[in-house]
C-alpha cells in the first residue's frame, strides 16, 4: 500500500499519531493528471449517484405502499397488496434462508477450490482451473435455474429425506407432511424448497467467492510459506498456519460478496421454489419465497399499488444488501489481508 | 510467415468461420411486415406458438410471451405490447380484491382465437406402472384443489375409479404461481358447481371475504404453485412428482405425453377434454353477440357448459381470446395494425386446421366470421374478403353445424358412472397406453390395501383380458411380457392403436386375485377380495417426459464442452511458454 504519497487535495492529510505534522506538500499537476483526477473522480462519484438515485427511486416509488400500510409491512406474511393486505415477513424470511443455505454450500466448496489452485494444483492445470471457475460465473441464471428445475431437484430429494430422516429433529430440518416410514410417501413435499433453490444458488455465488479468495491466497507471502516448510510443516499445516490467517479477510469479503449476490439471485429462485406466504422455516419443506423472485414473478401483472408495493419489497431487498455489503467492508478492513502476518 | 503469424491467421480464420455458422440460420426472407409482439395466456400458447411459426413464411414475425392472461392484459393496456391473449376478458369488477382494469372504451376488441379444455394433468403410479386413466367426478375435483381431499386412495376418488386400487399416496395439487385465466376459469366453474366447498377452501386460505372467480390462486401449505402451464406441467411430469395433478390445456399434456383425468359430467359420463368433446360442450357456451358493445362483445358465458347433458360433454371447456387494438395510440402504428391483422386472419383461417392435432378445438364458423369482422377494427389492417370455406376448417359444413362436434363420438359404456369397473383406454398424452382395470365389484372393503401382494391363483372362470404392448423400453424387472389377470367386462377391447389387446379365456379367481404368475414382476394385486388383480401387463418407460438421449451424443456433447473449456487454457499455456521461452 502506497498510502503515504497521497495528495493533500484528497483529503487524506492523516497525521502520524503523536509526530510532527508533514510538511504540506503542493504538487502542481500538468494536464494529463488533472484530466485523469477529473476522470476518476467523475466515476466514482457517478456509482455514488447510481446508488443513491436508486435508493431514492425506490424509496419514493413505494411511499405510496408503505404509507397505507407503515410498520405492519415488516410484520404481514400475506402479498395481497390490492386488498390492502401484504408484507415482507415471509419474503425477507425466505430470501434470508435461501441466500443462507447457498453461502454454507458454496463457502466450504469455494475455499478448497482456491486452496486448491493456488496450493496444490500442478502449474500447467491452474490455468484451466480458473477458466472453469470463470465459466461458472459466466453461465447464465436461467441455465442454472432450469438445470437445477430439471435435473438437481430429482437428485436432491434422496438429499433432503436424509437429512429430513436423521435430522428432522432439529426445528430447521422439520418437513411437515413427510412420512420417512412410508414408501409411498410423496417426494413432492421436497421439491421447490429454500433448500433446492440454495443449492442452484450457491453453484452461482461459488465462483465468485472462489475468484476472492483465490486473489488472496495467491498473494500470501512466498518467505512465509517457504518459512513453514522450512519448518517441516507439511503442505496441510502450511495452509492451516500461514495461508488461511493471511486470507481470512478475503474469505471473509468473498463470502459476503457472494451473500450479497444469493440475496438478490432472481430467475433461478423463480424457476425452482413454490412461492407461499407464510412464515416457515423449514428450508427442506416444499414452497418458499424470496423478494427478487416475487417482484419477478409480480411487476408484469401489478396494478399501480401493486407495483409500488413491489417497490417497497424491492427497497427492504436494497436495504439488506446495503448492510450486508457495509459489514463485509467493514470486516474486510478490520481484518485486512496479511495484517495479521505483516505485523 | 511466423509460426505465431500462421497461428493466428488461422484463430481469425477460425472465429470467423463460428460467426458465419452463427448467422446462416438467422437470414430471414426480407420482412415487409413490421414486427409485432404479443404476450399473455399460456393457455392457448401452443396454439399462438404454431401460428407464428406457420406465419414466418409470410414474413410477418410476432413475437409472443406466454406470461399468462393477467400479465398480458397488463401489458395490453400499458401498452408494452401490441396484442395480448387472455382466457378471459378485461376485469372491470374484479372478484378477488385485485385492482379493476379499465381500458379506455373502445380501444380494443375481443377475437375468439382457440378452444380447448383446461385438463387434469396427473402423474399417478400403481405398483410402479403409470395410470392413465385415471377419473374423478367434479366435486372431487374440487376437493383436491382445495385440499380436503389428500390420499389417492380416498374412498371418495376410489368410488370413481372402481377399476383401479388407488395407492395411499398423497395428492399433490399443483396450481399457478402467476396471474393466470386458466385459475379464473378453474375457479369460476368451481364456484358455480361447488360454492361450498370453495368458500370453505376461501376462508382457509385468507383470501376471504374476496372470495369470487380469481386469476390467482390462492393456496395452502402442502400445495405446489408453479408459474405458466409449462411449469405445472414440468413439475407434474418429473419423476419425483408422483402423486401430483395440476390443472394446465390439454396441449400440455399431449406434449408431456402425460394422461389426463376423465371428469365427470352432467350426464353421469367420465369424459375427456380431447378437441371433439371441447367442441360439443362450446356448443352451450353462450356467446354475447351485443356487437354495439365492445365490452362484452363475443365474451363467453359457460354456465350452460357446465350442466349440459352431452353425454360427450367436458365441463372445463372455454375459449380463448385474442385483445386487440383498435386504436392506434403508443408504440401501436399503422404498419404494426397491418401486420396484426394478417397474423389474426391467418389465425382465424388456416390455422385452425391444425387446432386439433396441438390438442385444442377449431373455432366453429360463426365465431371465425365474427372474428373477421372484429379483425376489420385493427387500425392498418388490409382488409381481405376471405372465403370462408378455404380456410379448411375441420368444424365447417354446408348446413352450418359444426362438423366436429357433430362427428364426435359418443363416450364408451364403461366411460358411465356407476359401472363395476371402467375403461382402461388412456388419455392425453398417453391414449395408447391402457391401464388394466380389475373386473369389477365396486370399492369394497379391501380398497385401501396397497402394496402389492403375490396370491396364488385362485379358482373361477372368466374372461381376462390381457394388455401387453409391444414395446420393451422401461423397466420391466421380467423382461419379455407379463400377462396378467383383470377382467373389463366392457369397454375391455376397445382401444385405440397403438397397443395390441389380446382377450384371452383365463382364470380369474372367485376372490379376485389373478393366478398367472409373471414371474416376480411385482404388480400382482392380492390381498383380500375386491382390490386384487389391478395389474398393468405393461412395460411403461418410466419417464417418458425426458428424452433419452443417446450415448455417442451425450460423449460427442462432453468432448466438445471440455474441448471448449480447456482449448483457451493450453492456447494461452502455449503461448506464454513460447514468449518466455
Amino acid at each position: 500500500m502506497l498510502d503515504t504519497t497521497t495528495l493533500p487535495d484528497l483529503g487524506e492529510t492523516a497525521a502520524p499519531d503523536g509526530g510532527p505534522a508533514p510538511r504540506p506538500l503542493k504538487a502542481r499537476r500538468n494536464r494529463g493528471d488533472r484530466i485523469f483526477f477529473g476522470g476518476v473522480t467523475l466515476s466514482g462519484l457517478v456509482v455514488l449517484s447510481i446508488m443513491v438515485a436508486v435508493g431514492l427511486f425506490l424509496a419514493i416509488q413505494a411511499s405510496q405502499a408503505l404509507r397505507s400500510t407503515g410498520l405492519s409491512f415488516l410484520t404481514t406474511s400475506e402479498w395481497q397488496p390490492d386488498r390492502g393486505k401484504f408484507g415482507i415477513a415471509s419474503v425477507l424470511l425466505g430470501t434470508v434462508l435461501i441466500a443462507l443455505v447457498a453461502v454454507s454450500i458454496a463457502l466450504p466448496i469455494s475455499m478448497a477450490t482456491a486452496l486448491f489452485i493456488t496450493e496444490v494444483a500442478p502449474t500447467w492445470l491452474r490455468s484451466s482451473l480458473v477458466a472453469l471457475v470463470d465459466l461458472m460465473a459466466a453461465v447464465p441464471s436461467v441455465v442454472y435455474g432450469l438445470w437445477g428445475l430439471f435435473l438437481l431437484e430429482g437428485q436432491l430429494i434422496p438429499v433432503s429425506r436424509w437429512v429430513n430422516t436423521f435430522f428432522g429433529w432439529l426445528p430447521f430440518f422439520k418437513v411437515v407432511g413427510a412420512d420417512p416410514n412410508s414408501p409411498l410417501s410423496s417426494a413432492s413435499v421436497y421439491t421447490a424448497s429454500a433448500f433446492i433453490a440454495g443449492v442452484v444458488v450457491a453453484m452461482m455465488v461459488m465462483p465468485i467467492q472462489c475468484v476472492v479468495m483465490r486473489e488472496v491466497f495467491s498473494q500470501v507471502p512466498v518467505g512465509e510459506r517457504e518459512g513453514a516448510f522450512a519448518l517441516g510443516s507439511t503442505r496441510w499445516g502450511m495452509v492451516r498456519v500461514v495461508s488461511i490467517p493471511f486470507g481470512r479477510g478475503g474469505i471473509i469479503g468473498g463470502t459476503m460478496l457472494g451473500l450479497g449476490r444469493a440475496l438478490g439471485e432472481t430467475i433461478a429462485v423463480l424457476l425452482i421454489i413454490s412461492p407461499r406466504f407464510d412464515i416457515n422455516f423449514h428450508v427442506l419443506e416444499a414452497g418458499g419465497n424470496s423478494v427478487s423472485s416475487l417482484i419477478a414473478l409480480r411487476y408484469s401483472e401489478a396494478s399501480g399499488f401493486g407495483l409500488s408495493a413491489l417497490m417497497a419489497a424491492g427497497l427492504a431487498l436494497f436495504a439488506v444488501t446495503l448492510v450486508v455489503n457495509f459489514t463485509a467492508s467493514w470486516f474486510v478492513a478490520r481484518s485486512r489481508s496479511g495484517a495479521g502476518s505483516e505485523a | 510467415m511466423t509460426r505465431r503469424a500462421s497461428l493466428r491467421v488461422i484463430a481469425v480464420l477460425l472465429i470467423g468461420l463460428v460467426v458465419t455458422l452463427g448467422a446462416l440460420p438467422t437470414s430471414p426472407v426480407a420482412a415487409a411486415y413490421q414486427r409485432i409482439s404479443g404476450e399473455g395466456s399460456s393457455w392457448a400458447a401452443n396454439a399462438i406458438d404454431a401460428m407464428r411459426v406457420n406465419v414466418r413464411q409470410f414474413g410477418i414475425t410476432v413475437d409472443y410471451n406466454p406470461s399468462g392472461s393477467t400479465s398480458g392484459r397488463k401489458n395490453f393496456l400499458n401498452g408494452t405490447v401490441d396484442f395480448a391473449a387472455s382466457d378471459i376478458p378485461f376485469q372491470f369488477h374484479p372478484e378477488d380484491g385485485s385492482a379493476p382494469e379499465n381500458p379506455a372504451p373502445d380501444s380494443y376488441a375481443y377475437i375468439p382465437v382457440v378452444a380447448g379444455g383446461t385438463s387434469f394433468m396427473y402423474n399417478l403410479k400403481i405398483n410402479g406402472k403409470r395410470v392413465t386413466n385415471l377419473r374423478l367426478s367434479g366435486q372431487n375435483v374440487a376437493k383436491i384443489f382445495t385440499g380436503v381431499v389428500k390420499m389417492w386412495n380416498d374412498p371418495a376418488i376410489q368410488a370413481d375409479n372402481p377399476g383401479l386400487v388407488m395407492p395411499a399416496r398423497a395428492v399433490v395439487p399443483v396450481v399457478r404461481s402467476d396471474g393466470s385465466g386458466s385459475s379464473a376459469q378453474f375457479t369460476k366453474w368451481m364456484i358455480s358447481r361447488f360454492p361450498s366447498i370453495w368458500t370453505t377452501y376461501c376462508q382457509k386460505s385468507g383470501r376471504a371475504p374476496a372470495c369470487g372467480f380469481t386469476s390467482f390462486y390462492p393456496t395452502i401449505p402442502g400445495m405446489i404453485s408453479q408459474s405458466g402451464d409449462l411449469g405445472i406441467a414440468g413439475y407434474v411430469s418429473q419423476g419425483f412428482a408422483e402423486g401430483a395433478i395440476g390443472y394446465v390445456n390439454y396441449s400440455y399434456a399431449l406434449g408431456s405425453q402425460f394422461p389426463v383425468a376423465k371428469v365427470l359430467n352432467a350426464a353421469g359420463f367420465y369424459t375427456a377434454p380431447t378437441p371433439q368433446n371441447v367442441a360439443v360442450s362450446l356448443l352451450k357456451a353462450k356467446i354475447n353477440t351485443d356487437a354495439s358493445n365492445p365490452e362484452v362483445y363475443l365474451t363467453q358465458n359457460l354456465d350452460g357448459v357446465y350442466t349440459d347433458t352431452d353425454p360427450r360433454n367436458y365441463q372445463l371447456s372455454s375459449y380463448s381470446y385474442l385483445i386487440v387494438p383498435t386504436k392506434v395510440a403508443g408504440q401501436f402504428n399503422l404498419a404494426k395494425g397491418e401486420t396484426l391483422g394478417a397474423f389474426a386472419y391467418y389465425a382465424m383461417c388456416q390455422a385452425q386446421q391444425q387446432s386439433e392435432s396441438l390438442g385444442y378445438s377449431p373455432m366453429p364458423i360463426n365465431l371465425v366470421q365474427a372474428s373477421f369482422d372484429q379483425i376489420r377494427k385493427i387500425p392498418g389492417v388490409v382488409v381481405q374478403n376471405i372465403d370462408i370455406k378455404q380456410c379448411k376448417n375441420p368444424t365447417f359444413s354446408t348446413d352450418g353445424t359444426n362438423t366436429v362436434a357433430k362427428t364426435a363420438a359418443q363416450p364408451l359404456a364403461c366411460d358411465k358412472q356407476g359401472g363395476v369397473t371402467q375403461c382402461p383406454n388412456g388419455t392425453g398424452g398417453m391414449s395408447n397406453v391402457p391401464t388394466a382395470v380389475k373386473p369389477g365389484a365396486p370399492t369394497g372393503g379391501g380398497a385401501t390395501t396397497t402394496l402389492p401382494v403375490r396370491s396364488s391363483g385362485g379358482g373361477g372362470g372368466g374372461a381376462t383380458t390381457t394388455v401387453v404392448r409391444g414395446d420393451t423400453g422401461g423397466s420391466t424387472p421380467t423382461g419379455g411380457t407379463t400377462p396378467t389377470g383383470g377382467t373389463t367386462p366392457t369397454g375391455g377391447t376397445t382401444l385405440d392403436g397403438g397397443s395390441t389387446v389380446d382377450t384371452t379365456p383365463g382364470a380369474v379367481g372367485g376372490d379376485g386375485s389373478s393366478g398367472d404368475g409373471s414371474s416376480g414382476d411385482g404388480s400382482q394385486q392380492g390381498g383380500d377380495g375386491a382390490t386384487a388383480g389391478v395389474v398393468v401387463g405393461d412395460a411403461m418407460p418410466t419417464t417418458l417426459s425426458q428424452s433419452h438421449a443417446s450415448l455417442p451424443l451425450v460423449l460427442l456433447v462432453v468432448v466438445l464442452t471440455l474441448s471448449l473449456i480447456l482449448a483457451p487454457a493450453f492456447a494461452w499455456r502455449y503461448f506464454t511458454n513460447r514468449r518466455t521461452t
